[in-house]
């Protein structure tokens, strides 16, 4: 069988020698010209015929999963020039599992030609033509095929005029518009215009851009149309420009997509490299230190030390340093639990919010010198002063990291947020460069009399610069009260205010009265603050602020805490996969029916623009881009979708959620 | 739409199932069980601390054809086999099929172009070749001693039924395997295979 298949093989190519047509097993193959003769200077068209068995097909430039293309050589005598093939349309062929993309019935392979010069009477064309003509069993051939034609200045159309004719309404047009293409980790979009509503179906010119043989799913928008496309396997250069043909099988173009770099959905979060980031986080430490809430803390130790030398060198860098490794830890103890969390995840949580508003305040009254006399106030004042011991300047340093906090959280957004999605032990490098540079000044202030001595020399001033410090803690706080309005409702807020009123006018009162009132004064501040705080952080937003879809972490954090079944969806205007999944998938009616459940509910996170929380949000779970979905059963599980969604998997997960919310509550 | 809808909804349910299990370059190969030439049941796990070459096959498609006609395939075999890799030709060919043949006949194959696999395997059910997404015949496959796929796709760089072709053409088997040999990784893991489509039963 092998022997035969090699002996007709070998007839054909030898056998057809000179001819301009040949025949092969299920296929006949011919050369052809649209005219007679040739002119010089002139573009005219030669083709090859390729015409198989009927059920028996050939293949376009790409043919898909398997298959191969017809080659051609043009060879001739003369000085002429041939262009490359003009490839009619082709259609999607079903071989068994897979799809090849040819033509059934006769085909031509048209070319243009140029005589350059009219040296000869006559000259000859060959070209050395090898194909692959298929059913589900293949057979390959080989033929060389000859034609000559006379030069003349006077050209006349051949019989096979009618062909080339039907040839060129059957091709393709250049297409004007631009195109884009995104890859996920499965799928390809592709986004383009179509000039009319058709069964548009995508053929790569590259054989390993798509799967073939996977379905295409188009949604269309105003201006411009998406198609999501099951990925090759063999796909591995997502950053160089991509050629398709679109075809309804009537009519067709050519695009030439190009990487939609904005998305960027497959590539692992940006790789910055860890000294930078040290840098940024030593600086940022630097800076931390003449933040509004940090600022007062500190220009009252660095006070001290023009007032006493007794002081203990290390105690602050120490505390500094214990305190934000104790952070670190905490946020990778958490995350290694599995919570998503980031820093300044603490301020997410109403009750510190409110408990720092309260700790400023009471700075503010403490630099206003309204705090009772001769109540040591956990050590805070004398150690802020006065002589201090290694303990004392230990607190200290935990203090400012206390305060500093708030501060941080918008302040060193870069290099934390890339601290969280770190290693373990870059995360630690980081902030421990963090708190170097937070706690250099004031120990270099300590250990060296020289700057030291930059200081201005103690005096009355100090008391009005104390005073002054105090509007800039109040200003912080005036900041919480903000955040908590948004964590919580107005009426939480104003319990919050109320809180505040009552807690200064205790402390105020408590340095008016004796000894054993002070005290019960005092303790009753606290309780009331305390009380207050409470009852601020268990109010409920309006139900119209409820339905508000926009995303933040802190609306996700308050609905996973009550048990809703959250769905993030994080998408932007230019990505192309996230466009089709919503009008495909997300815009279900059955779906739509599930968020009416008071107990369900879809936050949406426009990442169009830059936007610092959806950019910690994605770097939770290890993507740098958008469509991102994920599915919170409470604080009890979450899954994430994939990037290229359907009704059923959205609709599933919303289920299992909620199944997994029951299951939870009931126990 | 709704026709689309469900029939995406489908491939996308399968798809995770699929890339789970199957082959995928510097990943686990899944291990697999078949019956040879001879009867006997070959495991991949039998081979763990070997190089193990796969190789589908279908004697009748033009382009095994071109390299078994011209020797190409069994001098790869010979080569390699005598530097103790396992070689393991498989058929995928469903009954009834383009390439579908007895025990007897694939002996007698072998016999006849001088074959020199460690093993022919009958895949009738098409269950190893989907598990390790072979397409074409031929498509090739490189394990290496700890069970990794170091090597999947075309067998050389040039797409063709032409044996002309060969000689100028960079074998990808040759090149992963002696990389491989000499302790150096892979320089090309991943390409898309040619040659004809296998017959699976569908």
């Amino acid at each position: 069988m092998v022997r035969l298949l090699y002996l007709l093989l070998l007839i054909f190519s030898v056998g057809v020698f000179a001819q301009n047509t040949a025949t092969g097993p299920h296929i006949e193959v011919a050369l052809v010209s649209e005219h007679n003769q040739v002119r010089a200077g002139e573009t005219q068209w030669v083709g090859i015929l390729l015409n198989p068995d009927k059920d028996w097909h050939t293949y376009w430039l790409n043919p898909g999963d398997s298959g191969e293309a017809p080659t051609i050589q043009w060879h001739s005598d003369a000085d002429i020039e041939f262009g490359d093939i003009h490839w009619p349309l082709p259609k999607p062929i079903q071989v068994a599992h897979l799809v090849n993309y040819g033509y059934e019935g006769a085909t031509l392979l048209m070319v243009p030609i140029n005589l350059k010069q009219a040296t000869k009477e006559r000259v000859a064309i060959r070209a050395n033509l090898s194909w692959l003509v298929c059913k589900e069993d293949c057979i390959p051939g080989w033929a060389t095929l000859t034609i000559a034609l006379p030069v003349a200045d006077t050209i006349t159309l051949s019989e096979h005029q009618n062909l080339f004719e039907q040839t060129r309404l059957n091709l393709p047009e250049k297409h004007k518009d631009t195109a884009q293409f995104e890859v996920t980790s499965t799928h390809l979009g592709l986004q383009t215009t179509l000039p009319y509503q058709s069964d548009w179906y995508v053929f790569p010119f590259r054989g390993d851009v798509i799967a073939h043989n996977a379905n295409q799913v188009w949604a269309h928008q105003p201006n411009s149309a998406q198609v999501v496309i099951s990925l090759s396997d063999y796909f591995a250069t997502p950053s160089e420009p991509l050629n398709f043909l679109i075809s309804d099988g009537k009519s067709g173009f050519y695009v030439k997509a190009i990487p939609n770099n904005a998305s960027n959905a497959n590539a692992p979060p940006p790789s910055q490299p860890l000294w930078l980031m040290l840098l940024f986080a030593f600086f940022g430490g630097l800076i931390l230190n003449i933040m509004p809430c940090v600022l007062p803390i500190l220009s009252m130790k660095a006070l001290s030390f023009t007032q006493s030398q007794k002081t203990n060198h290390w105690g602050y860098s120490i505390g500094v340093l214990v305190s934000f490794w104790l952070f670190a830890s905490i946020i990778l103890v958490l995350k290694e639990a599995g919570s998503a969390v980031g820093w300044g995840f603490h301020l997410q949580e109403p009750l510190l919010i409110a408990g720092l508003a309260f700790l400023f305040t009471l700075i503010a009254m403490m630099l206003w010198d309204l705090l009772p006399k001769g109540i040591n106030l956990a050590g805070v004042g004398q150690s802020l002063t006065g002589e201090s011991t290694f303990t004392q300047q230990f607190f200290t340093g935990v203090l400012a990291v206390i305060v500093a906090s708030p501060c941080t959280a918008p302040f060193m957004a870069t290099a934390l947020g890339v601290a969280m999605i770190s290693p373990m032990l870059d995360t630690l490098a980081i902030f421990t460069a963090l708190a170097v540079g937070f706690a250099l000044p004031m120990t270099l202030l300590s250990l060296s009399t020289r700057f030291a001595n930059l200081l201005p020399k103690p005096g009355a001033w100090m008391q009005t610069f104390k005073h002054f410090l105090g509007f800039l803690m109040l200003a912080t706080v005036v900041w919480l009260a903000w955040v908590f309005l948004s964590q919580t409702s107005s009426f939480g807020q104003l319990w919050l205010l109320s809180g505040l009123l009552g807690f200064t006018f205790l402390i105020w009162l408590s340095a008016k009265v004796n000894r054993v009132y002070c005290v019960m004064s005092l303790l009753l501040a606290i309780t009331f603050a305390a009380f207050c705080s409470v009852k601020g952080t268990q109010t409920t937003k309006v139900v119209s602020e409820q339905k508000n879809n926009h995303f933040s972490a802190q609306k996700l954090t308050e609905l996973r805490n009550n048990d809703h079944v959250v769905l993030v969806n994080m998408t932007a205007d230019w990505c192309i996969t996230c466009k089709v999944n919503e009008q495909v998938a997300l815009n279900n009616a059955d779906l739509q029916a599930l968020f009416e459940d008071s107990k369900v509910d879809y936050l949406v996170g426009d990442w169009t623009n830059k936007n610092q929380a959806i950019y910690e949000y994605l770097g939770q779970y290890q993507r740098s881009g958008v469509p991102l979905y994920v599915v919170y059963a409470g604080n009890h599980s979450k899954q994430v979708l994939p990037q290229v969604l359907t009704p059923d998997i959205v609709i599933n997960a919303i289920q299992q959620a909620k199944k997994e919310i029951n299951h939870a509550t009931s126990n | 739409m709704q026709r689309l809808t469900k029939w995406l909804m489908l491939s996308m349910l399968f798809a995770p199932l699929l890339s789970i299990a199957a082959a995928k370059v510097d990943t686990l190969a899944p291990d697999f069980k078949l019956q040879d030439s001879f009867g006997k049941t070959v495991s991949l796990s039998d081979f763990k601390g070997k190089y193990v070459v796969l190789e589908w096959t279908n004697h009748l498609c033009p382009y095994v054809v071109k390299h078994y006609g011209s020797d190409n395939m069994q001098s790869l075999q010979r080569q390699y086999t005598q530097k103790d890799v396992v070689w393991l030709s498989i058929i995928s060919s469903a009954e009834g099929k383009q390439g579908h043949v007895s025990a007897q006949k694939a002996n007698e194959l072998t016999q006849k172009r001088s074959a020199a696999p460690s093993h022919v395997l009958f895949d009738e059910d098409g269950q190893v070749g989907r598990l390790y997404k072979a397409k074409t015949t031929p498509h090739m496959y490189i394990i290496n001693p700890q069970g990794k796929l170091s090597y999947a796709g075309a067998i050389d760089s040039i797409k063709s039924a032409n044996p002309a072709d060969i000689a100028k053409a960079t074998n990808y088997v040759t090149a992963g395997l002696n990389n491989l040999l000499a302790g150096k990784p892979v320089t090309q893991k991943l390409t898309k295979p040619y040659g004809c489509s296998i017959k699976y039963k569908s």
